[in-house]
């Protein structure tokens, strides 16, 4: 019953960041690991996926790997996919970001002002954003390989308008 | 670098003024609100009758579906632009009443050439608070070198005498991390004060310039 529970709990989204559906999304500009800086805003007119982890959080190398995933098979379709790490010393998310190359860039916010926008409360969590710039569907946990994660990322790709 | 680069954007004061005109679309959509430039027009189904009675028995039909399709097309853009129209005006009447002549500082920044810098990120201090940190993609330095500016920071400050400091981070000469900064005294009057950060290649040096310049 307790398991059934936490898998309920953990599926679902957490309060503050669950508010954020409906709603615009934060703008931001971030410094990647690799490469160079990042805003949000650039990519309306594409659905996007946004990443929160932690270098230090094991579920958040398999969400990042399976995100990875995702991002070879849909970029062609124009999903952007930006990950943002929550670590307290850039360093070590530029650590990581050496040994664990990813095609999507790898944002450092060490400050955790985008975190806070975005009212995450754990990790990992992943948030979609249409076309639209608006929040469509929020994940608290790390069911990157779930069926409904792939269907929620198609019908971002195929509402044309989304929220425009 | 410094660590507090996940920046406070500047914030563009449109945000309410383009509430308002998508506010304004839904309620015209909706027939809540009856557009001024319609207030001696028929509404729409007097409209109607009189287009059926001019296409009344004995003149040629209309062009049918088409003239149709195009005069609602019109129409839709007249909207479009009216509606662009009242969110131009409704910015400045924003930006008048957050941002009074009297007071107003903005400080705008260009960029020429730019082969000996890459510009990072630009940070701001007036009278020694920081009031912007502006990260840079490189989206923004491409408009910035073909000849764009960018307004930086626009805020209000009493007159008097202030300092701007200005922080620019990027990449120098041989791919190295660069870090200069300039600084400006300036005395605010009575009328709106423009400053203009202008970075520049002193092609003699081999060297990026970084000033900045009062525009009186």
């Amino acid at each position: 019953m307790l398991g059934v529970t936490t898998a309920l709990r953990a599926a679902m989204p957490s309060g503050a960041a669950a508010g954020s559906i409906g709603h615009a999304a934060p703008d931001f500009a971030l410094p990647a690991a690799l490469g160079s800086n990042v805003r949000l805003s650039e990519y309306r007119g594409q659905p996007v996926v946004l990443s929160f982890w932690s270098s230090r959080c094991s579920l958040c190398a398999r969400q990042l790997a399976t995100l990875d995933r995702y991002y070879g098979t849909y970029r062609s379709s124009g999903l952007i996919v930006l990950a943002v790490s929550v670590d307290d010393d850039a360093q070590h998310a530029q650590d990581y970001a050496h040994a664990h190359v990813t095609a999507f860039p790898l944002l450092l916010d060490p400050a955790k002002t985008v975190g806070r926008a975005y009212g995450i409360e754990r990790l990992p969590t992943t948030v979609l954003i249409d076309r639209g710039g608006v929040v469509r569907f929020l994940h608290s946990d790390d069911g990157a390989g779930d069926e409904s994660y792939v269907a929620q990322i198609r019908a971002l790709l195929d509402d044309k308008f989304g929220g425009l | 670098m410094n660590d507090t680069r996940s920046l406070p954007m500047p914030m563009k004061p449109a945000s309410r003024s383009s509430r308002l005109a998508a506010a304004l679309i839904v309620a015209l959509a909706a027939g809540l609100v009856a557009p001024l430039w319609a207030a001696d027009a028929p509404p729409p189904a007097a409209a109607g009758a009189s287009a059926a009675a001019a296409t009344a028995p004995g003149s040629p039909p209309a062009t049918g579906e088409g003239s149709a399709t195009r005069s609602l097309d019109e129409q839709i853009q007249d909207l479009k632009k009216d509606v662009v129209d009242l969110n131009k005006d409704l910015f400045m009447l924003e930006e008048e009443l957050l941002f009074p002549a009297n007071t107003q500082v903005a400080v705008f920044v260009s960029m020429d050439v730019g082969d000996f810098f890459a510009l990072d990120s630009i940070s701001l201090k007036i009278d020694s608070h920081e009031v912007s940190n502006y990260l840079y993609t490189p989206r923004e330095v491409t408009a910035l070198l073909k000849g764009g500016v960018q307004r930086l920071y626009v805020g209000n400050l009493r007159s008097g005498q202030h300092e701007l400091v200005a922080l620019f981070n990027g990449k120098g000469p041989h791919e190295r991390a660069y870090r200069r900064a300039a600084s400006v005294r300036f005395e605010k009057g009575v009328g709106a004060k423009y400053l203009e950060l202008k970075i520049t290649d002193h092609q003699r040096a081999q060297q990026p310039e970084f000033e900045i310049k009062d525009w009186e």
